[in-house]
């Protein structure tokens, strides 16, 4: 999983089915002293995380796979939770 | 899913069977510039440094097209059989709002 930071979003009007009404935004990855670290990624967000806010990123391909409800889905960046604190 | 610019096609004359008719993109992978870049909407020109994936894609995309492509054993995912591939196109990028974080 990865700290990461809302900076956008992406629209694609042809895309694989399962991602069709799935909100696709754009997340920078970030170190821990909140800065970006490595390219952006597009992410399915199920939960409707704002711009500029920390999320949690998952690369687990099953749960993209039954968020977006489709087994047969190449979905895999998913935000799994919205960040309110980070101590270190 | 990875954001990257599609640079080429590739065909192979000699193919494993499940892979029999695809169609083969070379992708430049999009950093941070780059999609700084396509958020203002200009043209990408120059390449990023690192290799360029060959991405499989059932979507129609095209050079010059931006796309989403999802790399790893989740590529596999939309096949029946067992495929051996590893990166696939996932979208079709029309727009790319991007406007980053400063602390």
């Amino acid at each position: 999983m990865l700290l990461a930071r809302v900076v956008g979003n992406v629209v694609a009007t042809q895309k694989h089915k399962s991602l069709a009404g799935q909100r696709l935004i754009l997340c920078q990855p970030e170190g821990l002293d909140g800065k970006p670290a490595g390219a952006p990624l597009v992410a399915i967000d199920p939960l409707g995380a704002g711009m500029h806010q920390r999320v949690n990123l998952s690369s687990d391909g099953l749960t993209a796979r039954n968020i977006v409800n489709d087994p047969r889905s190449p979905a895999r960046y998913i935000i799994i939770g919205i960040v309110d604190e980070v101590t270190a | 899913m990875k954001l990257g610019r599609v640079i080429g096609r590739v065909t192979l004359s000699v193919a494993c069977s499940a892979l029999k008719g695809a169609r083969w993109l070379i992708v430049d992978p999009c950093g941070r510039e780059a999609v700084q870049t396509l958020a203002n909407g200009q043209e990408l020109s120059t390449l990023s440094k690192g290799p360029s994936p060959v991405v499989y894609d059932d979507l129609g995309g095209g050079v010059g097209d931006i796309i989403g492509y999802v790399e790893g054993a989740e590529a596999a995912a939309p096949f029946e059989n067992p495929t051996p591939i590893d990166a696939i196109d996932a979208a079709i990028v029309d727009q790319v709002f991007y406007n980053p974080f400063e602390s």
